[in-house]
């Protein structure tokens, strides 16, 4: 028997509490403790500290239950110790909880939804935002950043340039290290594989604190020019192409056609940034050393041990001075920033999505709490005449309000396991949304999922909700005057008009949180489906896409890229069933962008550190019409255009109006940041490349065979399904390069929902939440109706006898409800309207605020409350007046 | 409702208390809370909760059926010492009552209740 192992203190102390003088020397603890130990020994720490919870908690709750007997009966000056009342008490409410078990059950199962919901929100949060990174002493890890000119809250990338002068300068950052994108085509010993990869400096594994699994990390020698080809495995590459061979340290990789030396392997589960699966040296050349005015580069670093982020912070300025002291003109008016790892790495459009989320947990939370405060008011009025008897015989008020609130703790802490059940089905049914291919850019997101935290937030929060629907009953309930509830007795012991106009303020609150859940919701059903269904400038229907990315070493000039390109367009339009193909550096729907400063012939040239670019394409001729984009004027690209002919463009329309106004710009001439000019031929009609932040953006358009690029996008159009052109479309790369692998092959479909699965999440989410709250909502009115048609049975039954018609009796119980939904309306337009801007934000700026929405959703919730007080109005009416007026 | 004449002893004895007083009396010396409710556990097949266990044992002290004296701190038991019962001669004598009348109403009920082959 270990004698290191010890019982829980905590348990140890209650238990003693518990039996407090009956057992003065500590026997049953001792006893206790002995089994423990051999609990301990059998199955381990964890298993032995909850078993000894367990039993402490029994034996206490047994010793409180049973009072001492017989003579010599010890009782504690105080009388009961607070051990046996709270067990009481608990009995007392499970009791009472059973006495009324439809009550009960909906009062738990609203608070498990509510808390459901809210827990799943926390656990993205918590996934996403707060702890994204997990590995070790992520805390230490930081991010550097430029800030963009004059804007110092616009986070920037970096030069190289100044990464390497900020890697001399920063004293309260070490291991500083600059990480750059290489998508890497990988040839290992099979099938040609598309890889995420980063160039990344010697620091960078230390930075992060990471140790390899094998082999070695990057040391300063890779970092020098001629030297770089090495590369770090990630530990499921290893795995998945190299059969976890130990023996690959020192063996060549054929990556993008060159041998590149295997050097490590990294541990389980590291993949940062963004999935990657491989990482090489970042070498610079003198040329790319120089530059200064292009940021390309993630910095990250470390903070020294002794250094905290407010350190590195403030030491931000200092290095930001010196760099616009000694090369003002790229960093004039340019600071420098700190952020933690995840702070710093955060994706912009996330945290409005997930505040939006959060809120709207909050709203459903609330409006759960208040119809849950109203059926306990109801269940109140009813217990009124038992606790105004128990305070007329004695308790005390304090005594009587715990009892209720040990009550409503109760239901909340049995709302909890199924609020983690259903939250847990939530983070399941969303994480099965999210496609892996993206998945893996989420940092965090594979570990979504129900933890410890959660459950201390989902307790918590439970407690909090006691605390709001629990209290003001409880206060209710015992605050009356004892002479009017005694004697009200006969009146069903209903409450007054005070009680009731609680009630009916929170069904007005109920429906005002509802309304700009439900705007939020349609608007984000509308703006998705509008993404997704409406006009993109081209026809996605029957497109099928692939990416291809020629590695430079084995096309190394324009005339072998122009080439596959070529060869492979005319092998994907002879696969059986297809129509036109071409070729693109960049496609619409897809991910990334080229931009390009114009300089228009006849205008003064632009200042590029701040003129405005145009998205960039160059396209095989057929482009136009596989994607059918109209031509507005002019002519598309033909064969003819090719090297040694005029060089030219077409431009999008937005373009040709943003730089030509109202005239033509047929034959006009532009060039690209000192490139030759080009002669504009033709007008295209606008696309939208990207809903968020690329709508009919100005595009201009070069042909291919004169401006070769090494990354592009195969797209070819069928009548059919166009997925079923995929092998066929493989087969026509493998025609031409059997070693050039192929990725994202996809129908256009499948891309335009890809880019959109945010949003899609967002109306998924938002329209579940608002759903709930809506139901909630309808019932909390329906209760209150249907309670207080009941109290008014008498009355009706005067009524009737005196003349009143059914439909006059129907018409008074629904005046009531159109009285308060009008009330509940109004507030949550005001309320919707308020909150418009973190709505829209959410919804990334894409949808406004729109007046028809908000209309109907009022006029919605007013037919759905009306619906509400009709059926139990209508039931009242139909009663015999005179059971009603005997009934009392 | 007429009593029986037999029945005068001031000490009623219920089915578990008398479990209890045999398991101490089955483990003579070495008869503290642990090796009781195994011993009970043992002999009858039936679970014991701990809490009954030790409010039983407290009550039957109350009623004078147990004395308990305590051995040294051990510690195995985070220095607590061992809390050992002995049964006391009127406990012993109602143990005895108790055994007399259920075996006299036994008798001649062998063939009734034998359990079925």
């Amino acid at each position: 028997v270990s004698g290191r192992a010890r019982p829980p203190r905590a348990a140890e102390r209650l238990l003693a509490r518990a039996l407090a003088a009956r057992d003065a020397s500590g026997s049953v603890p001792g006893d206790l403790h002995e089994e423990f130990l051999v609990v301990h020994e059998r199955f381990g720490a964890r298993r032995a500290a909850c078993w000894y919870w367990f039993h402490s908690l029994r034996i206490a709750a047994r010793f409180s239950a049973e009072r001492p007997s017989g003579v010599g009966v010890r009782e504690t000056a105080k009388g009961d110790s607070a051990m046996r009342l709270l067990v009481r008490d608990i009995r007392h409410s499970g009791r009472a909880l059973l006495k009324r078990p439809a009550l009960s059950a909906t009062v738990v199962l609203t608070l498990a939804l509510a808390l459901g919901a809210n827990a799943a929100i926390f656990a993205l949060i918590d996934a996403l935002v707060l702890r994204p990174y997990r590995f070790h002493d992520v805390d230490r890890v930081v991010l550097l950043a430029e800030t963009g000119r004059g804007e110092s809250d616009r986070q920037e990338t970096v030069s190289p340039a100044n990464f390497l002068d900020w890697r001399r300068h920063w004293q309260a950052v070490q291991h500083l290290s600059a990480i750059e994108w290489w998508d890497v085509n990988l040839v290992g010993r099979d099938e040609p594989e598309r890889v995420l990869g980063y160039h990344v400096s010697a620091a960078f594994f230390e930075a992060l604190g990471m140790k390899p699994a094998l082999g070695r990390p990057f040391v300063a020698d890779d970092e020098i020019r001629g030297r770089e080809r090495r590369v770090v495995l990630s530990h499921g590459l290893w795995k998945r192409r190299f059969a976890a061979d130990p023996a690959i340290l020192g063996q060549p990789v054929l990556i993008d056609g060159t041998p590149h030396e295997v050097v490590g392997v990294a541990p389980q589960g590291f993949d940062f940034p963004n999935g990657a699966e491989i990482w090489a040296p970042l070498a610079f050349s003198a040329e790319t050393a120089s530059v200064r005015d292009r940021r390309w580069l993630t910095v990250i670093g470390r903070l020294p041990p002794g250094r905290r982020l407010e350190d590195a912070q403030a030491e931000a300025p200092v290095i930001a001075g010196r760099l616009e002291r000694e090369h003002p003109k790229a960093n004039k008016d340019r600071g420098v920033q700190v952020h933690t790892l995840a702070g710093g790495m955060l994706d912009i459009g996330l945290p409005p999505i997930l505040s939006l989320w959060q809120a709207s947990g909050v709203f459903v939370l609330l409006i759960a709490c208040a119809n849950i405060a109203n059926l306990l008011i109801a269940r109140g009025s009813e217990r009124h005449r038992e606790i105004a008897v128990r305070l007329a015989i004695g308790a005390r008020r304090g005594r009587v309000v715990r009892e209720l609130l040990v009550e409503h703790a109760l239901m909340a802490a049995l709302a909890v396991p199924p609020s983690l059940f259903l939250a847990n089905a939530a983070l399941e049914a969303i994480k099965s949304g999210m496609p892996a291919r993206l998945a893996r850019y989420v940092a965090g997101w594979q570990d979504i999922g129900i933890d410890g935290r959660l459950v201390l937030f989902t307790i918590g929060l439970a407690a909090v909700t006691v605390l709001i629907f629990g209290l003001l009953p409880a206060v209710q309930a015992s605050s009356k005057d004892l002479v009017s509830a005694l004697n009200e007795g006969g009146r069903g012991g209903a409450g007054g008009h005070g009680r009731h106009g609680l009630r009916r303020a929170l069904v007005v609150g109920e429906l005002a949180l509802a309304l700009p859940l439900l705007v939020a919701a349609g608007l984000s059903v509308l703006g998705t489906n509008r993404f997704l269904n409406g006009p993109q400038g081209y026809d996605p229907d029957g497109v099928l896409a692939m990416r291809v990315a020629i590695p430079e070493a084995k096309y190394p000039d324009a005339e072998a890229r122009r080439q596959f390109t070529s060869r492979v367009v005319e092998g994907l339009s002879r696969i059986p069933g297809a129509g036109s193909a071409a070729a693109t550096n960049i496609l619409p729907a897809v991910g990334g962008n080229m931009g390009r400063i114009p300089e228009i012939d006849g205008q003064p040239p632009p200042d590029l550190a701040n003129a405005p670019v145009v998205d960039y394409r160059a396209i095989t001729p057929a482009y136009f019409e596989t994607l059918r984009i109209p031509i507005v004027q002019g002519r598309r690209f033909s064969a003819a255009d090719r090297e040694g002919t005029q060089a030219v463009a077409i431009v999008s329309r937005s373009m040709a109006a943003r730089y030509w106004g109202s005239e033509s710009p047929i034959g006009r001439r532009v060039r690209l940041q000192g490139q030759e000019w080009l002669t504009v031929v033709g007008v295209a009609g606008d696309v939208i490349h990207d809903w968020f932040a690329r709508r009919n953006y100005p595009t201009i358009y070069t042909a291919y065979a004169q401006r070769p690029t090494d990354f592009m996008t195969f797209v070819v159009r069928t009548s059919g399904d166009p997925s079923a052109l995929a092998p066929g479309a493989r087969a026509a790369v493998r025609a031409v390069d059997a070693s050039q692998p192929v990725f994202d092959l996809m129908t256009m479909r499948e891309l335009l929902r890809n880019r959109t699965i945010g949003l899609q999440y967002m109306a998924a989410v938002m329209a579940a939440y608002s759903g709930l709250a809506l139901v909630l909502a309808v019932v909390g009115i329906y209760a209150l109706m249907a309670f207080l048609v009941t109290q008014r049975t008498h009355e009706f039954g005067v009524r009737v006898a005196l003349g009143a018609t059914a439909q006059d009796l129907v018409r008074l119980g629904v005046g009531q409800a159109i009285r308060l939904s009008a009330i509940g309306v109004v507030l949550g337009i005001v309320l919707s309207l308020a909150l418009g801007r973190l709505i829209e934000a959410g919804l990334l700026g894409v949808v406004s605020t729109d007046a028809r929405v908000l209309a109907f959703f009022a006029a919605f919730l007013v037919v759905s409350t009306l619906a509400a007080g009709y059926i139990p109005a209508r039931r009242a009416a139909k009663l015999d007046p005179v059971a009603a007026i005997r009934r009392e | 409702m007429s009593y029986n004449a037999v029945d005068m002893s001031p000490l009623h004895l219920g089915e578990f208390e008398q479990m209890v007083l045999l398991a101490v009396l089955r483990l003579g010396s070495e008869a503290y809370g642990v090796p009781i409710r195994r011993e009970i556990e043992g002999c009858t097949g039936r679970r014991v909760a701990r809490g009954a266990l030790y409010t039983a044992l407290e009550r039957l002290e109350d009623k004078g059926c147990l004395r308990s004296r305590f051995g040294d701190p051990r510690p195995e038991r985070g220095g607590r010492a061992r809390r050992y019962f002995t049964v006391t001669p009127p406990a012993l004598a109602a143990l005895r009552r108790a055994r007399t009348s259920l075996v006299n109403l036994w008798q001649g009920l062998d063939r009734v209740l034998e359990p079925s082959k």
